[in-house]
């Protein structure tokens, strides 16, 4: 847990993120358009031009359970085991451009010295950090997913008279993976941190793990494979032990010399 | 016990530059320090070595007893250090820069407040407290700077350069308010600068180095012990008395050093005596500055032409 004078930086990292006119705007938009927008357009797609479907059909035969609605079918293999893949994203995203602005953010402004200068030993303002960009990612992963059930859900019942309850992947979606690759995505910028000058340099070290779902998402839809709660699990606790493994070597080098030099 | 204490320190950095060289001095409580010499003498990494930002690579310093290499933390609790790379937030006021930086030693809200509201006053930023510290002057930023180091009334002030790039003005200003910041408070104050003579006004001793070593140590009058106690003469007259050692430094105008007052007496009247007249007369002692520089010019000297 962290101290009260962790939390002073905590709150002073959020708040400060909270205020940029720059970032700000994309950790709204873009949870939102992964979480809301792209369900919304398959929803519509399923509901309203039903032959569209016929061009996911090795997709569909993956399905675990099969019906004779394809169209409901199709809707809950979207939003169960599709939806996740590109949700992943969102922690991603949002802990990226968190940790950048939090570590080298303060370096490029050189507001990161007078922090060094305070009585706090170097890991908990470390590790304030690390906290700050993960509770920051973790409030926006869930309030995108709150987002799409709500909405979603809305969408269904109104235009179909259908509910599809979130199935066991977005348990471990949210429980597991989000939290584990929020972690990830920190550690990667935080090592990169040193040698980064800027913000945008460094942010552009988190693309890589947005490979890997890329990855997921086309193998989904060309019928290579089908994202399941047990597969999700699985990537979710290699990524915590990754990212668990990264963050000590990351806090070694976190000292005064590195940071300043 | 003393305030800041080093023994043969020295930083060596991995370019093989050695920075520091072999240091040793003692400052005592109370004392407002100048750690002087001109750019690239060792001064920041001095401050770096003291504020546990570095480890020496020889040697060892204490603050208040503390050794900043092993407990930086702990010297930080006590300690107030303004540095031309240590930077406040824009986007805040430059009221809620100070209360940020208070609760990171611990402060609460309302103590954090009456001393930030203190120190704005005192360092004439309370019309400026509510405003973000973008639109602050260079000026404005290095006194909010100063009281972001004296948010937690330390018991020693690191100040790097604290009056560079500031105009005459505001370089006085600020200067007098470490002075009087530095009473108030009964802080140490440890001030780095290349800017003699604005030490010159508000230390009360000295360490002069070049090229990371320690010229040498002490308050202006042992300094001026160590080169020329005495005073500078500068005479006005129509012409010089015979058999006199002296400088002419322009038409009628001469310059020498006399060891008393009784000295000047004795110049002017010999100049007197021999037919000339006296127009003006000037006399002070040596300067930081000038002092500085003899010291230089002797350890040239010492080492050999071609050593230097
Ligand atoms: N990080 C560093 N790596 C290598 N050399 C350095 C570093 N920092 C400073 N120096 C060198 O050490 C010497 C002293 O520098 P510094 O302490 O900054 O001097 P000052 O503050 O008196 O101008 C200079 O020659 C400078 O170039
Ligand atoms: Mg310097």
């Amino acid at each position: 847990m962290p101290n009260s004078k962790q939390l002073a930086i905590i709150t002073k990292d959020i708040k400060s993120i909270a205020k940029n006119r720059r970032l700000f705007p994309i950790l709204v938009f873009m949870p939102l358009l992964m979480s809301v927008g792209i369900p919304s357009l398959f929803v519509f797609i399923a509901l309203y031009s039903p032959e569209e479907l016929k061009d996911f059909e090795q997709m569909l035969q993956m399905a675990p359970t099969h019906s004779d609605d394809i169209t409901t079918m199709f809707i809950e293999l979207i939003i169960n085991s599709i939806m996740p893949s590109f949700f992943a994203i969102i922690p991603v995203m949002a802990s990226s451009v968190m940790a950048a602005s939090s570590f080298v953010g303060e370096k490029e402004k050189k507001t990161l010295e007078t922090l060094l200068y305070s009585p706090l030993p170097l890991k908990e303002i470390f590790y304030a950090k690390v906290m700050a960009s993960f509770a920051l990612s973790m409030a926006v992963s869930y309030a995108a997913f709150f987002a799409m059930v709500i909405v979603v859900e809305i969408e269904l019942l109104l235009a179909a008279g259908i509910f599809i309850m979130p199935g066991a992947s977005w348990l471990s979606m949210m429980l597991i993976v989000s939290p584990s690759i929020s972690l990830l995505a920190i550690t990667v910028i935080v090592r990169g941190s040193a040698k980064s000058q800027t913000m945008e340099e460094s942010q552009q070290k988190a693309v890589f793990l947005v490979m890997p779902l890329l990855a997921l998402i086309i193998g989904q839809f060309s019928g290579l494979l089908l994202v399941s709660a047990w597969l999700l699990t699985g990537i979710g606790l290699v990524f915590a032990a990754l990212s668990a493994l990264f963050l000590k070597s990351a806090m070694r080098k976190f000292t005064y010399e590195k940071l300043l030099g | 016990m003393q305030a800041v204490y080093a023994n043969s320190l020295s930083k060596v950095y991995d370019g093989g530059k050695r920075a520091v060289d072999n240091v040793s001095f003692e400052i005592s409580a109370g004392s407002i320090f100048g750690f002087l010499g001109p750019n690239g003498a060792g001064k920041t990494t001095a401050i770096k070595l003291l504020s546990g930002m570095l480890s020496p690579s020889a040697g060892s310093c204490e603050v208040f007893g503390i050794d900043p290499a092993l407990h930086p933390e702990k010297v930080h609790q006590i300690a107030g250090v303004v540095t031309e790379h240590a930077q406040m937030y824009g986007s805040l006021t430059g009221l809620e820069n100070l209360m940020f930086y208070a609760s990171l030693f611990g402060m609460g809200r309302e103590s954090s407040q009456s001393a930030a509201l203190g120190l704005l006053g005192e360092l004439g930023l309370a019309d400026a407290k509510g405003k973000k510290l973008e639109t602050y002057s260079t000026g404005m930023r290095q006194r909010l700077s100063l009281a972001r180091a004296m948010i937690h009334s330390p018991k020693i002030l690191f100040l790097d350069e604290p009056t560079s790039g500031l105009d005459p003005e505001s370089a006085l200003s600020v200067n007098n308010m470490i002075k009087s910041l530095a009473e108030s408070e009964g802080a140490t104050v440890f001030i780095c600068t290349h800017q003699l003579r604005y030490a010159q006004e508000i230390c009360t001793s000295y360490g002069l180095i070049d090229n990371g070593s320690l010229l040498a140590l002490g308050s202006l009058d042992e300094l001026r012990e160590l080169v020329f106690p005495g005073m500078r003469v500068s005479i006005k007259a129509s012409k010089m008395a015979q058999g006199m050692q002296y400088k002419t430094t322009g038409e009628m105008l001469y310059e020498m050093d006399v060891s008393s007052e009784q000295g000047i007496a004795g110049i002017v009247s010999q100049i007197v005596s021999q037919g000339g007249s006296v127009y003006s007369v000037m006399s002070r002692q040596l300067s930081l500055e000038e002092i500085y520089f003899a010291l230089i010019e002797r350890r040239n000297r010492k080492e050999g032409p071609g050593n230097a």
